[in-house]
Order: structure tokens, then C-alpha cells, then sequence
């Protein structure tokens, strides 16, 4: 399958240093690559590659220290604080490795919450349901298990319709079963509703299932492939 | 969706959200109840002052003629002069009260202010206006007779009105510290009443001025000096006496406030840091979904301005309501005014303001900090802070410490700020508890030093001023009594003139007056003594010159000062019959002491009062006193315990994961409570050490604004140091304990697990 989609997010000679003590650290160093619309794209790489590092930056969640990150057109790397948590609220749907719900709001609550930030949100009803948790809406996350919590996040990032979702090793936390129905409903939000999807992760087997492989080591790009025929979730053997 | 999240942040952190709203409420609780309570009375008393056009200044002398007067009132800057005639009698009761009986020319300054009955009427020969409590005690109301001596002569008169007078809202005797209305009255009557109008002499020139000129010299240079006493209205006994008296409820109203201010912002301050770091994983999620940093902030702000402002409102409600009429009932036991009243204040409204600002700020501080990072960084735990070895750490004497001295040296070292916190916390307790008790013995002390180290007599009989000599020496024989001659005088040094009181006695076993340390001592022979309080007031010490004069006399009289000495209630000079002999005066006794019960009345004699009457009289004087002495040890529980357990409760979060490792390890409860246990013994011993001298700074800060007539004797007695010893000690065991459960049921697994 070839995705003629157009392209949405194009990273140029972006490299992102840190000070460390007296050397400098090259989290992400000289990245150019590109996504298309609705690609489910995964970014592989060993632990402290820089994978996180690469979709804060996407995320609008940390500076470039040089290079030029176009998502839809613009250019974010120069944005204020003001402008790029518009446009984290516009563009960006986050799911974490830990899921990271308030926990002193109920499951509806936490998807709710979007309402306070972008104009048209999903009803967080209706993005819960997406998400098949309908029935544990008055729930605290602490009521929760881990693969609910993980769905519930999700449902809020999707709440707000966001351009793609940016997720961290989504199923970090949580066994291979419970893994896989999270992801199963990660792709589905690509295949199904046409988002961008972007999971960083270091499990390799992942890959398969992806569109796109994004593979980083010590802060370089190493590849890019395109996968030709993207196994479905339930397909991968883990 | 984010007032829902503060709300359940709010339970789930109880107790230091109580204790914010409660020091808040406290705070202007306090300030606006005591604020209200002396601003009604500093209003009731302007407005009687202004209704009753109370005089600006009180001339006394030998006598002031119709033309003298005119004169007065004449000087550019004095808008009114009147004369009047003051006289003391004796009523016709019982106890011999002493009637003090105002003989009205006009009646236009310093008018009486009518109670009951009819309006003072100056051409009425028969009529007295009474003072209205005098007339309580005595069950007299209007057109009673009432009976006394003037002078020797017996007279009868009729109660047209009853009153209140604005020179008497404090009322005394000569001779007692409190007023017994039952012995000590005043009255109103016409000129026209005076029993031989042709031989009234005006002895008292009542002086109204325009705007606030001070024409001394000008009223000197009319009356060519022709007059003994000038006192302006400042230093009028009655209404200087009672400004003082607001003058330390002021202060008190100003200064606890302040504290459980600084408490309030130190809670917060605390909270607010410990929940924006305790949440720091929310607001990095909050930042990732696309919340702008106004509006995180606002959220975390709003913890702080709505407990602030539900604290501030509920006092601001209830302070002027309630607090006032706790102090009313003891108040109006000894000052007379014709309303009481709290009033409101603008500052009242701006204080809370400044409160709530105050709360709002400190919170916004609190979070302004974790919200500068990228949305990147708040998301990670925050890296650990790299601490050094501290100097103390490389000695030798460090090794020989044991665990619980080294792991808490190293947790105070590291925790600086809520060390101090905890050290400054249980100072203020430590000051308070001890401010109250050094009060409570200093109103203690000043009963035994003056009833029973100063005044060793058991009755003192005030002698008529018409006694004749062979009448003093028959008292003097009846009761195997002593003479001592009081009065008051005027003292000049360094440019200062001050009124003060004047005792001499020939060296009277039964008056004993005292030195610094409060010791009974001999008054020099060669020169005058001084109390300590009018010599710091003058600015002069032993060896240095001053001029006096008795009022009444004219003209001045050079002294050295040969001593320094101390009396609680009358600040002024002392010295020996032969040395005020020795200066050319001559000795008229005003008072008899006596060591017996004296009943019987004497001629001559104008009353007899017993120390153990004065005593009790003491102690209703001193009951407002008390009230603010029980209210400084309430105070200080509620603070010590909020700030102890929140201190507490602060600690032992932020280090229930080294508590669950310790735990792990196989450290046992009662160890780990040992920890903390010895780290709050640690803040405790140097917040009380801090808190003592503190304590009595504070009592030295509120009895100097007593007035200039109480030398209040400061001291901590053993066992107040060992009360507010063990009430610090004790509320900082009573506080670990609270903890004990909560180690027991230290969850280790749950401890670790969470991400710091």
C-alpha cells in the first residue's frame, strides 16, 4: 500500500543539545525525516536514543536548539510558550507510558477537561464509549486498572481531535494482553479515523505492524523504511 | 473541571487547608474584634467629649475673678473660659463616700451629660446633678435628698438629674487605684447653690481654644502668672488614662494579628510547595494537553485566594460582633461612657485585602517556580538535589554521633527551610505562652509589691484639708497612727515638665518605699527621690537637678536627685519629712496610716480605706487583663499545634520514602518515630530558647503602653518557665504521637512504588 496522503510533518537538520556540566549532549542530533497524513509510524531505538527527546520536540513540549520542524505548513521551533501550548491543544494528542490522569477527577472528568481547552472537543461520552469504557465513566483513575487508565488517556488525547497523537511507549506499563488492545485501538485511530499516529517505543516487534520505522541511536537517524504491508496488531507475534 | 480537581486537592490535604483558613479567620478575627472594640470606645468618647464640649485646658489656682476670666478668654486662640469651683464633701451614708461637687457658673464647658431627669440648670439653688453610678450604688434617683458636708457644714439638696461626667470616665478616689462607685462620687451644682455665694472663690478656670493653639504664654502673660496648675486635656488624668488604655488594646489588636499572619503565609507557603511538587506529573500533563501557563497558574493561585478570602470574610463578619462584648462587661466596670459600642474601620476592609493579596502572592510564588521549566522537564520526576558534605560531616566528633543524630543533622541541613519554619513556628508559641504568663505574674507581683511590700497598713484615713493641727494629733493617738503628706507636683528638668505624685513621710514603717529591685529601702535624708519611670520619662539620673513645685504653690524649687526608686502606681518624688522641711515647706498631713481596723468615724477625717478593699479592688481593675491573657494562651495552642503538625505532617510525606526504605531495612516503628520525635525535640529546644526572651520583649512592648502611672514589674517566675516549658514540649510529644499510626501503617511496597 502506498500512502499518497500529503505530508504533514517534515523535521529538518533538527538537533537538540543539553548542557552537561561542562560537555555538551546531543539528545537529538542533525534529524530530518518526514510523516505523512494518517501514517502510524513508530520510532524504535534502545534506551536513551533520544525517542523521547524527538517527539517532545513534535509535541511542542521542549526548544530546538537548531533546525526547522513543519507541522502543517508552520514552522514551530520559533513559537512562544503562549503560541505552542495552542498549539499542543490544536495539533497534539499526548499518551503516556504512565498514563498520567489527574487523579482527583473521575475517568469523564479527565476526557471533560478538554472542553476547557480546544472549542469543538468530542463529547468526552462519546470518546469514552470509542474507547469502550462507557460503563466506568464516575471512576477515579486510582479505581481503574492500568490497561483502563491507558484507554481512558487515550480517549482524552482523541477528545480534542487533535492533528496526531504523540504516544511514549504507550504500553510500558502494562502485560503483552492488555498491550495489544491498546494498541490495537492506537492503529485503529489511524486506520479507522485517519490520525497521525507516533509511538515511540523499544520494542522491535513493534515495527511490523507500522507504516513507517523511524530508527534512532545515540541521537542520529539510522533509517527510515517504509513497510509495504503493515500487519494488524493482533497479527504481530509478540 | 479544574475548580472540581482543587476542590477534591482540598480534602485530600485537610488539615493544612483548615489550618490556613483558620489562621486567616484568626487573623482578622483578632483584628478587626479588638480593632472594633477600641475604636467604638475611642468614637463613644469623642462624641461624649464634642457633646459635653469638654475643656481644652484646666487652669487651677488660688482663685480667678469675672475679670481674669475675661481676660482669658479674650487672648486670640481661646474661644471660651468659665470659671468653676471644686470642692470635696463628704456624703451622708454609711461609708462616708467622698463626694466631689462641681459649683457651675455657667455650665457651657464641660457639661454634665444628662442620664435621667431633668437638664442641668445654672439659677437652681436646690438642685445637684448626680453621678449617675454613685446614685445606683445608692439607690437615689431623681428628686431624692441627698445629704453631705461641706466644709463642716451639713447640707441638703435635691437630685434633679443624674449623670455622667466626660472628666470622669475614669473615676477615682484620691487613694484607691479602682473606682468604687459606692465610695466615690461626683456632682453638678449651680453657683447659685453654694451655700455663701458671696464667699465663693472659682478655683478652676475651664479653657476651650480655637483650633489647637497653645496659648500658655499668652494666658501666663494675662493672668501675670497668677495661676499654680496649666494641664491640657492630653494629660487630664480621667482621659489620658483611658487613651492609654485603647492605646494597649491597639496594640494588641495590631500586633497578634501579624503572627498568625505570618503563619497563615507560612502554611500556605509550605502547602502550596508541597502540592505543586507533589503534582508536578499533572502539571506537565496539563502543559502537554495544550493548558497555557495563566492557566495553571490560575488554578493553583485560586487554592490560596479562596481560603484567604473565606477566612478573611468570616472574620471580618464575626470579629466586630463578638470579640468586643467579651471585653465590655470587665471595661465598663471601671470607665463610665454613655454607649458601648464597637465601630467599623476602612482599615478593617483593607487589611483583609492585604491578607487575601498576602495569600494569593504567596501562592503564586509557590508554583511560579515549577511552571518556568519546558512542559518536557516537568514531565520527568525531578533529579534529586546533589548535596555536599557539610563541614560538620568530615570532623571526627561526626562519627562518634549516632544514627539519629547524624540522619536528622543531615535532614535539617538539607531541609533548611522547613527547619526554620518549625524553629520559627514554636518561638511564637514559646513568645505567646510566655507573654501571657510573664503578664499574669506581672499583674501578681505588682498586688504583693504594692499591698503588701509597699502598703504594710491596714486602714488609711485621708484627712480633711480644713483638719486642724490638734485634730491630726488626736487621730494620730486613737489609731497609733503615722502621717504621710501626698499630693501632686509638677517637675521641670532638660526642658520636659511632667505632673507627677509627691510622698513624704517621716520615715513610716507602714509605707515602705521600694528600691529597682522592688526591696524595701530608706529614703535618702539629703535630697529627693524619684521613680524610676518619671526620671527615664525627665532623662535624668542620681546627682542631676530638677525644679518642682507642689500644685497650688507658685513659683519652683531646686533639688538633687539623691535616689532612684520604684512604686507601681504613683510615679513622682518621695523624701523624708526633714528634708522637705529643710526646703522651707511645711509638713500638712493628708493621711493617716494605721496598723488597726479603724471603724469609727473621726473628726477631721474625710474617709478610711483598707488595703484589703483596695486588693480586691485591684483585681477587677486587672480582669480585662486577664481576658487577654487567656486569649494569648488559646492563640498560642491553636498556632503550635497547626504549625507543629503541619510541620510534621510536611516532614514526614517527604520522607515516608526514606521512612518505608528504613522500614524495609528492618528499622521498627518506634525507632523511626524516634527520628522524627528527636528532630522535633532539636526545632523545639532552640524555638523556646529563641521564644523566652522573646515572650518578654512582648510584655515589655504591651506594659509600656500601659500609661505613664504603672511601672509594671516584668519577671518570669520559675514555674511559668516551667509551664510554658512543658506546654511546648508537651504539644511537640502530642504531635509525634499523632504520627506513631501513621508509621505504623507506613505502607512500604505503596512508599516505594510511587515516582518521587
Amino acid at each position: 500500500m502506498v500512502n499518497t496522503a500529503k505530508e504533514i510533518i517534515r523535521f529538518t537538520h533538527v538537533t537538540r543539545e543539553y548542557n552537561v556540566g561542562a560537555h555538551v549532549l546531543k539528545a537529538v542530533d542533525d534529524a530530518t525525516f518526514s510523516i505523512r497524513d494518517g501514517e502510524f509510524v513508530v520510532i524504535l531505538g534502545p534506551s536513551g536514543a533520544g525517542k523521547t527527546t524527538l517527539l517532545n520536540l513534535l509535541g511542542g513540549m521542549d526548544y530546538a536548539t537548531s533546525g526547522e520542524i513543519m507541522v502543517d505548513g508552520k514552522n514551530i521551533v520559533a513559537l512562544s510558550d503562549d503560541r505552542l501550548a495552542e498549539y499542543r491543544a490544536a495539533h497534539v494528542g499526548f499518551v503516556f507510558q504512565f498514563y498520567n490522569l489527574i487523579p482527583t477527577l473521575t475517568a469523564l472528568e479527565n476526557i471533560a477537561l478538554t472542553k476547557k481547552i480546544v472549542e469543538n472537543p468530542i463529547d468526552a461520552r462519546e470518546a469514552l464509549n470509542l474507547v469502550g469504557l462507557a460503563d466506568h465513566a464516575n471512576q477515579f483513575p486510582a479505581q481503574l486498572s492500568g490497561g483502563e487508565q491507558q484507554r481512558v488517556s487515550i480517549a482524552r488525547a482523541v477528545a480534542k481531535n487533535p492533528t496526531m497523537l504523540l504516544c511514549d511507549e504507550p504500553t510500558g506499563a502494562l502485560d503483552s494482553e492488555t498491550g495489544t488492545v491498546v494498541l490495537e485501538m492506537l492503529q485503529a485511530m489511524s486506520r479507522g479515523r485517519g490520525k497521525t499516529v507516533i509511538i515511540v517505543t523499544h520494542n522491535a516487534i513493534l515495527a511490523e505492524a507500522a507504516d513507517k520505522v523511524i530508527r534512532i541511536k545515540n541521537g542520529k537517524i539510522r533509517e527510515v523504511t517504509q513497510n509495504p504491508a503493515p500487519k494488524a496488531v493482533s497479527e504481530v507475534n509478540w | 473541571m479544574l475548580n472540581r480537581k482543587m476542590l477534591r486537592d482540598m480534602g485530600r490535604h485537610k488539615t493544612q487547608f483548615i489550618s490556613i483558613f483558620l489562621m486567616a479567620f484568626l487573623a482578622i478575627f483578632i483584628y478587626t474584634g479588638v480593632g472594633g472594640e477600641w475604636r467604638g470606645l475611642q468614637k463613644s468618647a469623642d462624641n461624649f467629649y464634642s457633646e459635653t464640649n469638654l475643656a481644652d485646658i484646666w487652669l487651677y489656682g488660688n482663685g480667678f475673678t469675672e475679670e481674669q476670666a475675661q481676660a482669658v478668654s479674650d487672648i486670640s486662640g481661646v474661644s471660651a473660659a468659665e470659671r468653676r469651683l471644686e470642692l470635696s464633701a463628704v456624703g451622708d451614708f454609711e461609708n462616708t463616700p467622698a463626694l466631689k461637687l462641681h459649683f457651675i457658673e455657667n455650665g457651657e464647658i464641660a457639661k454634665p451629660y444628662l442620664v435621667e431627669g431633668a437638664a442641668f440648670d445654672k439659677e437652681d439653688p436646690d438642685g445637684i446633678w448626680l453621678d449617675k453610678r454613685f446614685a445606683d450604688a445608692h439607690e437615689l434617683t431623681p428628686s431624692d435628698k441627698i445629704g453631705f458636708t461641706l466644709n463642716g457644714m451639713k447640707l441638703t439638696k435635691t437630685v434633679r438629674g443624674l449623670v455622667y461626667s466626660s472628666e470622669q470616665v475614669f473615676e477615682s478616689g484620691n487613694d484607691t487605684l479602682t473606682p468604687n462607685f459606692a465610695d466615690y462620687g461626683y456632682a453638678y451644682l449651680s453657683a447659685k447653690a453654694f451655700p455663701m455665694p458671696e464667699t465663693l472663690i472659682y478655683g478652676t478656670l475651664l479653657i476651650k481654644t480655637a483650633d489647637a493653639a497653645e496659648p500658655e504664654d499668652k494666658i501666663s502673660a494675662a493672668l501675670n502668672g497668677k495661676y499654680s496648675v496649666y494641664l491640657e486635656q492630653e494629660n487630664h488624668p480621667s482621659i489620658s488614662m483611658f487613651a492609654n488604655e485603647l492605646q494597649q488594646h491597639k496594640m494588641m489588636g495590631d500586633i497578634f494579628p501579624v503572627v498568625f499572619l505570618l503563619i497563615t503565609l507560612l502554611t500556605m507557603m509550605t502547602t502550596m510547595t508541597r502540592i505543586v511538587t507533589n503534582q508536578r506529573i499533572q502539571i506537565g500533563t496539563l502543559k502537554a494537553m495544550g493548558f497555557k501557563k495563566g492557566a495553571i497558574l490560575r488554578h493553583y493561585v485560586a487554592y490560596g485566594f479562596f481560603l484567604a478570602l473565606l477566612g478573611a470574610a468570616l472574620g471580618l463578619i464575626t470579629g466586630p460582633i463578638s470579640l468586643p462584648y467579651l471585653f465590655y462587661p470587665s471595661m465598663s466596670g471601671f470607665y463610665t461612657l454613655p454607649k458601648w459600642q464597637p465601630a467599623y474601620d476602612v482599615s478593617f476592609v483593607l487589611v483583609s485585602i492585604a491578607l487575601v493579596s498576602l495569600c494569593t502572592a504567596v501562592s503564586w510564588l509557590a508554583c511560579g517556580r515549577l511552571l518556568r521549566d519546558t512542559p518536557a522537564d516537568t514531565l520527568r520526576p525531578k533529579a534529586p538535589k546533589i548535596f555536599r558534605h557539610g563541614l560538620l560531616e568530615r570532623t571526627k566528633f561526626w562519627q562518634k554521633l549516632g544514627f539519629n543524630a547524624q540522619w536528622n543533622l543531615r535532614d535539617a541541613s538539607r531541609n533548611r527551610v522547613r527547619s526554620l519554619m518549625a524553629v520559627i513556628g514554636v518561638f511564637g508559641c514559646t513568645a505567646l505562652v510566655v507573654c501571657a504568663l510573664s503578664m499574669n505574674n506581672a499583674m501578681g507581683d505588682l498586688k504583693v509589691w504594692q499591698y503588701e511590700t509597699i502598703n504594710r497598713y491596714e486602714s488609711k484615713l485621708t484627712l480633711n484639708e480644713a483638719i486642724t493641727p490638734e485634730q491630726t494629733d488626736n487621730v494620730m493617738a486613737a489609731v497609733h497612727g503615722e502621717a504621710i503628706m501626698a499630693g501632686e507636683v509638677e517637675i521641670r528638668a532638660n526642658g520636659d515638665k511632667k505632673s507627677a505624685s509627691l510622698l513624704v513621710t517621716d520615715n513610716a514603717t507602714l509605707i515602705r518605699p521600694t528600691d529597682i529591685h522592688l526591696q524595701p529601702t530608706e529614703l535618702p535624708a539629703d535630697g529627693v527621690s524619684i521613680t524610676r519611670k518619671t526620671a527615664n520619662a525627665l532623662g535624668v539620673e542620681p546627682g542631676d537637678e530638677i525644679e518642682w513645685h507642689i500644685y497650688g504653690a507658685e513659683g519652683w524649687t531646686q533639688s538633687k536627685i539623691a535616689a532612684i526608686y520604684r512604686d507601681p502606681v504613683n510615679q513622682g518624688l518621695a523624701m523624708t519629712q526633714a528634708h522637705f522641711e529643710s526646703l522651707g515647706m511645711v509638713f500638712c498631713p493628708t493621711a493617716i496610716l494605721s496598723a488597726e481596723k479603724v471603724t469609727e468615724k473621726m473628726d477631721g477625717v474625710d474617709s478610711v480605706t483598707s488595703t484589703a478593699d483596695s486588693a480586691a479592688g485591684w483585681d477587677d481593675l486587672t480582669e480585662a487583663m486577664y481576658i487577654m491573657v487567656y486569649l494569648l494562651i488559646a492563640a498560642a495552642s491553636v498556632l503550635s499545634i497547626v504549625v507543629l503538625y503541619n510541620l510534621g505532617l510536611l516532614s514526614f510525606t517527604e520522607m515516608a520514602r526514606e521512612m518505608a526504605t528504613l522500614k524495609v531495612m528492618g528499622l521498627k516503628s518506634g525507632k523511626l518515630r524516634g527520628l522524627l520525635l528527636t528532630q522535633n525535640l532539636w526545632f523545639s529546644t532552640v524555638g523556646f530558647v529563641l521564644g523566652v526572651p522573646g515572650g518578654l520583649w512582648l510584655t515589655h512592648i504591651i506594659t509600656s503602653f500601659s500609661g505613664d502611672e504603672f511601672d509594671f514589674p516584668i519577671s518570669l517566675h520559675p514555674a511559668a518557665l516551667l509551664i510554658s516549658f512543658a506546654f511546648t514540649f508537651g504539644l511537640s510529644v502530642l504531635v509525634n504521637l499523632l504520627f506513631s499510626r501513621k508509621i505504623r501503617r507506613l505502607n512500604m511496597v505503596e512508599a516505594l512504588k510511587e515516582i518521587a
